[in-house]
């Protein structure tokens, strides 16, 4: 310190300390603390705001969701004597049944006794799921033909909308006298999770939706996951550094970041013009979210193949193994968790996607099950936006519901992948 | 027989080859003393050489044969006496041998046109004669493909080399699909935008201000596309900025500065689940609280114009959506900011958010830049929560409470209506996907050029 040439003089040090205390310095001080915490609390605000929106927009939709799984049930006393009805339970499945029934007059039936009990407008109390729901009970219990029986059948949409508060005047005074006379009731709706997409919104299901995913996912990773996993390989373990090396890398960055519409005029020009592959089908939607899925997929094979430390590959080669027996015998292995984690990702990616599917015609209604990789189908987030559009407020709440599974699906898929990523990625 | 019974049957040949193969080598392994020299290939490398003889050959063969074979059985039923009698018009012929094909393979269960219904047995015979002549062929060259690799093996042929080299075609193969990918992109939206832009000229599509595209009109006046670039703008590059670089900033650097790590390793997590939400679930929010909300707000403050599909609910919904892409980009260029620097400015007695706001963020701008580029251009190829909540007709307005339409929202309005083919009506889509196309691929190409730069600087 004796010899630093700029010590200040002591006279000097004494000012600057009282200018420390002075109460200019001490409100600037204050200010500049202020301003600090100011700017904190704007960042917690920041996140919190994020937060808030995640948790806003997950609330807004179980709670106007959670409510589809549910559905409104009217009392209705049918007697059955003397309706001509009859069904051979052991020798007809369900199907045949419920058809035998419906051809025998039971709709009929049901409305004559809602008449008779609700008067001239308990017709609009029942429809077609009130019909299938009495046809599955007789089914079950054939004897109920010989008596008169009271059943819980499903409401119409505008009784089940009204009855969980949100329907039109009429009926809400119609739920409100149903209410007083003690007949509503409501239950688990099983047909939601089982049916496929109809007309009517207490009838249609979303298990034709979950189906024509899962057969698009299947196309979809059948293609993209071994294309990819293989491009991954070459671009890090073999390819020579020349242009069409380089060629190569720059298309797969730019396709990862190609907006998802322009794949699906893609699929049209491509597979549903040129190539005449059936239309609106899990074959061709799967092609086009493979095309989409396979950079995601080389770009976090990639990753994981780089993250194999070369003393790996040294010791393979050293012991006599060829290039593609170290690759496929020794790193392809240890890679596999952060290839697998990449591609769950990029499959959740595509199970969520709708816009490039509007266009190779996966938005027509399907009331049915796909039953193969050509016939017609829809998947859940497509079912999702055609629910959106329609009017009729039980298909809001269908929607709603809708989301929750497709939610659930992805989380889970996400959360498979986070602990997978956990559990057997190596850090080296 | 279907394809991919034929298929199935010859990977079930391969395995057989394959099993024989390895078979032949072990017993050629054995049969010569272990005293001489080892072979050069371990048995399941001769194995995989015939399965690859057997396999490859015959699946090359149908591949050529499904594309050949349908143009080969419409000549035969032209030839047959029954297509004698179709109309000379190439257009009405091509359109009945259509349907009497899908007649023929039960596609559809009943023609629209009489004339089909006759060629629907010579088509049937066609389709089977050239599936059955394809299927031997294929049994054929799998079987001569097996027995002349199977002659080839001996003690010391070197199998694994061949069936190296195989793998390594395969890889290569792998990875071009990627480059022909782009090329498909590229090719499909050109040719098809060229074919457009003969009927409606260049400059008419990109500057002309007003876009009504009707069925049958060719009018290059109702194909001026800026009404269109501008809602994009306005909801992606505009209202969900707006929304966006400040709130994913702040939550970049509260997590990277302020929040103690157990908190950071449950946030960060959060947060980046608004990306993971599929984009038809923030559509459908969008258009049924947040629009409607927005509305009643604009008719209480006495806004005029003000509708529920409104270019401020798709903004604001697009903008949280995109609060993952930019926090993570920005958080990436603030950690890459070298510590030195922070610690420096610490060290000279600034407080953190001085540091933050004087030295980290100047230091990092590049980078965050890169990132909002890269959010924008995801932006504006967003396509579902605009086609939901944002409005059809094309206006031409600032309010961002009246309602606007954008390029991708036009896209699927033209794709999806009822659409016919060679109409500029259905072409200005692909004219509209060229646009967005060069425009992310512009944008992309900045900012990961800037990113890299910036990354650059501080190595």
């Amino acid at each position: 310190m004796n010899n630093a040439p700029a010590s200040p003089p002591v006279g000097a040090a004494a000012s600057v300390e009282s200018r420390w205390a002075s109460p200019e310095m001490r409100a600037r001080i204050r200010r500049r603390y202020g301003a600090e915490r100011r700017f904190k609390a704007v960042g917690l605000i920041a996140v919190l705001m994020s937060v808030g929106f995640l948790a806003f927009l997950l609330g807004t939709m179980a709670w106007s969701g959670l409510s589809g799984f549910s559905q409104t049930r009217v009392a209705l006393p049918v007697d059955f004597r003397g309706s001509g009805l009859s069904i051979d339970a052991s020798s007809m499945t369900k199907a045949e049944a419920m058809a035998a029934l419906n051809q025998q007059g039971l709709g009929d039936l049901l409305q004559l006794s809602a008449t008779s009990a609700y008067g001239a407008q308990g017709e609009s109390y029942f429809g077609t799921a009130a019909k299938e729901s009495a046809a599955a009970a007789i089914y079950d219990d054939p004897s109920m033909l010989q008596r008169q029986v009271e059943l819980a059948l499903p409401a119409t949409s505008p009784i089940d909308v009204a009855a969980k508060g949100e329907g039109d005047a009429a009926s809400e005074a119609a739920v409100a006298r149903l209410e007083a006379a003690g007949k509503l009731s409501s239950g688990l709706d099983t047909t939601f999770l089982s049916s496929a997409d109809a007309t009517d919104p207490t009838v249609a299901g979303i298990w034709g939706a979950l189906k024509g995913s899962l057969l698009t996912m299947l196309v979809t990773l059948a293609l993209a996951f071994p294309v990819g996993v293989l491009a991954a390989v070459y671009l890090e373990e073999y390819a020579p550094k020349n242009r069409l090396t380089d060629i190569i890398e720059v298309s797969i960055n730019n396709l990862a970041a190609v907006p998802s519409i322009i794949f699906g005029l893609l699929a049209l020009a491509l597979f549903i013009n040129a190539f005449g592959l059936c239309q609106g089908s899990p074959l061709v939607g799967g092609l086009t979210l493979a095309l989409m899925t396979m950079p995601v997929i080389v770009i976090a094979g990639r990753n994981a193949i780089k993250a194999v430390p070369p003393s790996i590959r040294d010791a393979a080669l050293g012991v006599g193994a060829s290039r593609v027996q170290v690759v496929f015998h020794h790193v392809l292995p240890l890679a596999l968790p952060g290839i697998l984690t990449g591609t769950i990702i990029g499959m959740a990616r595509a199970l969520g996607e709708t816009a490039p599917l509007l266009l190779v015609g996966m938005r027509a209604f399907v009331g049915g099950t796909p039953d193969g990789l050509c016939s017609s189908a829809t998947v859940l987030p497509m079912q999702i936006f055609l629910w959106s559009d329609e009017v009729d407020r039980g298909f809001v709440e269908n929607t709603s519901t809708a989301i929750i599974v497709l939610l659930i699906v992805l989380l889970s898929m996400n959360a498979a992948a986070i602990i997978l990523r956990n559990r057997f990625e190596k850090r080296w | 027989m279907s394809g991919l019974a034929i298929v199935l049957m010859l990977f079930g040949l391969g395995l057989i080859a394959w099993l024989s193969g390895r078979a032949r080598a072990a017993q050629l392994e054995r049969v010569t003393p272990a005293a001489a020299v080892r072979p050069h290939s371990r048995p399941q490398y001769h194995g995989w050489y015939v399965a690859l003889w057997t396999i490859l050959p015959a699946l090359a063969f149908l591949s050529v044969w499904s594309a050949l074979s349908p143009g080969l059985a419409v000549q035969a039923v032209l030839a047959d006496p029954a297509a004698a009698s179709l109309p000379d018009n190439e257009f009405v012929r091509s359109a009945i041998i259509g349907e009497a094909r899908q007649l023929a393979t039960g596609q559809i269960a009943q023609g629209f046109n009489p004339q089909s219904a006759a060629l629907v047995e010579p088509f049937r015979t066609a389709i089977s004669r050239y599936s059955t002549i394809g299927v031997v062929i294929a049994l054929i060259l799998a079987f001569a493909g097996a027995a002349w690799s199977f002659t080839r093996l001996k003690r010391d042929f070197r199998a694994r080399t061949r069936v190296e080299r195989v793998v390594m075609l395969l890889l290569l193969a792998a990875s071009l699909v990627a480059i022909l990918t782009t090329f498909g992109i590229v090719f499909s939206l050109l040719f098809e935008s060229i074919r457009f832009f003969d009927r409606v000229p260049v400059t008419d599509f990109l500057f002309g201000t007003h876009w009504s595209p009707v069925s049958g009109n060719e009018d290059p006046d109702l194909f001026g596309a800026i009404p269109l670039f501008w809602g994009t703008i306005l909801i992606g590059a505009v209202i969900a900025m707006i929304v966006a670089i400040p709130l994913g900033l702040m939550t970049a650097i509260y997590l990277t500065q302020y929040a103690p790590a157990r908190v950071r390793s449950w946030l960060k997590p959060t947060i980046e689940v608004l990306a993971g939400v599929p984009t038809v679930v923030y559509g459908f929010f969008a258009a049924l609280t947040v629009g409607p909300a927005l509305r009643s707000l604009a008719d209480a403050l006495g806004i005029a114009g003000a509708s529920s599909d409104s270019a401020l609910a798709a903004g604001l919904v697009m903008g949280i959506m995109i609060i993952p892409l930019v926090s993570s980009m920005a958080d990436d260029s603030i950690a890459a900011v070298p510590s030195a620097m922070r610690d420096g400015s610490l060290a000279l007695g600034a407080t953190p958010s001085e540091t933050i706001r004087k030295v980290l963020i100047p230091a990092a701008l590049p980078g965050v830049m890169g990132g909002v580029l890269l959010a924008v251009s995801r932006a504006v190829g967003e396509t579902m929560i605009v086609v939901m909540a944002a409005g059809q007709s094309a206006n031409l307005t600032g309010n961002p409470f009246s309602s606007v339409t954008t390029v991708t929202v036009q896209i699927v309005k033209l794709m999806t209506g009822d659409q016919e083919f060679e109409s500029a009506k259905t072409l200005a889509a692909f004219a509209l996907g060229l646009v967005l196309f060069i425009v992310t691929l512009m944008l992309n190409i900045v900012a990961l050029r800037i990113v890299k730069r910036f990354r650059e600087s501080y190595e």
